[in-house]
């Protein structure tokens, strides 16, 4: 056997898959060529190390709720993906990073909303250059420090009526696209399964064995 | 006298013969080396526990007309490693280990980060060869995790990956041979490649 041949089938002696006969012809290749046993010995250091990298020990003992609720949560993402399309015209799902992320956005039913908010903001600036004024001049007075107080229920007040709306708005169009979202997908996973209440049942059973079994390991 | 145990392909016939719990068994002997196999293909950022079950999920569905030609473990790692490969191909540039996520801290050495002597002062070695492995390229990475970690023979990867022996014996060692050069780099010494004499 020469180097060539040694190192096409070194892997099978560094493994233990050398077959007898081809075992005795690597070893006593490397016996004899100092070159091919550090090899050898240089992968089976290697293989040392390797074994460093060690599965934690508690990685398979996922906190039970989320073990119970994979399909659940893939439920919900696809009602949010299909039916937040349409509600929450701009806002925005994402999958990064192994976690849904959600971001609402701005859809043009909000355009009253944003409005409001850019009015009050140019009112405020306009006080608040008024207030900088009177405070360059003179120390603030009972008076100025009431209007303040003031300025600040009203934006509060304001703020809460606009968000309570807004929410309000939002919750009811959610609501209805998601009652009208749940019974397409359930008619789309029954289509997918081809005998909808066949498949249905499977399903349900083949979870149950899954989590079973792998809870009961 | 103990009753003999098994065997999985004993266990997929059963199963195939209406005895859904044999399932179970199957799942019990294989869930915990599914999980360490996606753990090391996709880094500990992966939620391992979801993907193991979407496996185990898939093979429940696919085991009635598992045909066994080919082993019921390699059929299974092969069931594993698409589900990997799905979950790589969704999540873009996700599809390695980052080395943020090894070290928690920022601190773990990376291929053009720290220096020797920060490497050596770490004293992680089971950090920097999961940042080594996970650097590989996919493939390379597939045979060396089912190789080095899994402890498949050369034929069960054969037919986990639908793959040549040769192919699958060339992509492990120029895998190892990566892992040694990115080892030596780490200041883990003592592996460095010998080449070989002209013959």
């Amino acid at each position: 056997m020469d180097c060539d041949a040694f190192r096409n089938e070194m892997l099978d002696l560094l493994y233990g898959e050398a077959a007898p006969a081809t075992g005795r012809r690597l070893e006593e290749h490397q016996a004899a060529c100092p070159s091919c046993r550090e090899e050898l010995a240089s992968l089976r250091r290697l293989r040392r190390d390797l074994a460093a990298w060690q599965v934690p020990a508690d990685l398979g003992r996922t906190p039970e709720s989320r073990v119970r609720t994979p399909l659940l949560a893939a439920a919900a993402a696809l009602v949010l993906l299909v039916g937040g399309g349409w509600a929450l015209r701009g806002s925005e799902v994402r999958y990064e990073q192994g976690r849904f992320a959600f971001r609402f956005g701005q859809g043009s039913g909000n355009a009253e909303l944003q409005a409001a908010l850019a009015a009050q903001e140019e009112r405020h600036r306009v006080d608040m250059q008024s207030l900088r004024r009177s405070l360059a001049s003179t120390p603030p007075s009972d008076e100025t420090l009431r209007r303040v107080q003031q300025w600040i229920a009203d934006s509060e007040a304001r703020q809460a009526t606009l968000v309570a709306t807004g929410l309000a708005r939002l919750e009811e169009r959610t609501e209805a696209r998601r009652q009208f979202d749940m019974a397409q997908v359930g008619a789309g996973l029954s289509y997918l399964d081809g005998k909808a209440g066949l498949q249905a049942a499977r399903t349900t059973e083949l979870m149950g064995h899954v989590l079973q079994a792998s809870q009961r390991k | 006298m103990r009753p003999m145990t098994p065997s999985d392909e004993e266990l997929v016939e059963r199963f195939q013969n209406g005895d859904r719990s044999a399932f179970d068994i199957l799942v019990r002997r294989w869930d915990r080396k599914i999980q360490g196999a996606i753990y090391r293909l996709m880094g500990p950022g992966e939620d391992v526990r979801d993907l193991t079950q979407e496996a185990l999920l898939k093979a429940y569905r696919g085991l009635g007309t598992f045909k066994k030609e080919a082993r019921f473990s390699s059929w299974l790692y092969q069931i594993a490693l698409n589900v990997c490969r799905d979950r790589m191909r969704r999540v873009r540039g996700k599809s390695t280990l980052s080395f943020e996520d090894l070290s928690e801290g920022g601190e773990l050495p990376g291929a053009t980060g720290p220096s020797a002597l920060e490497l050596i002062e770490t004293r992680d070695l089971s950090r920097q060869v999961a940042a080594a492995v996970n650097a590989l390229p996919q493939e390379q990475r597939e045979v060396v995790v089912l190789k080095e970690y899994q402890g498949l023979t050369f034929l069960e990867i054969a037919e986990a990956l639908d793959l040549p022996l040769s192919t699958v014996k060339t992509r492990l060692y120029r895998g190892l041979g990566q892992l040694r050069q990115q080892l030596v780099r780490q200041g883990i010494g003592g592996t460095a490649p010998v080449p070989a004499p002209s013959s």
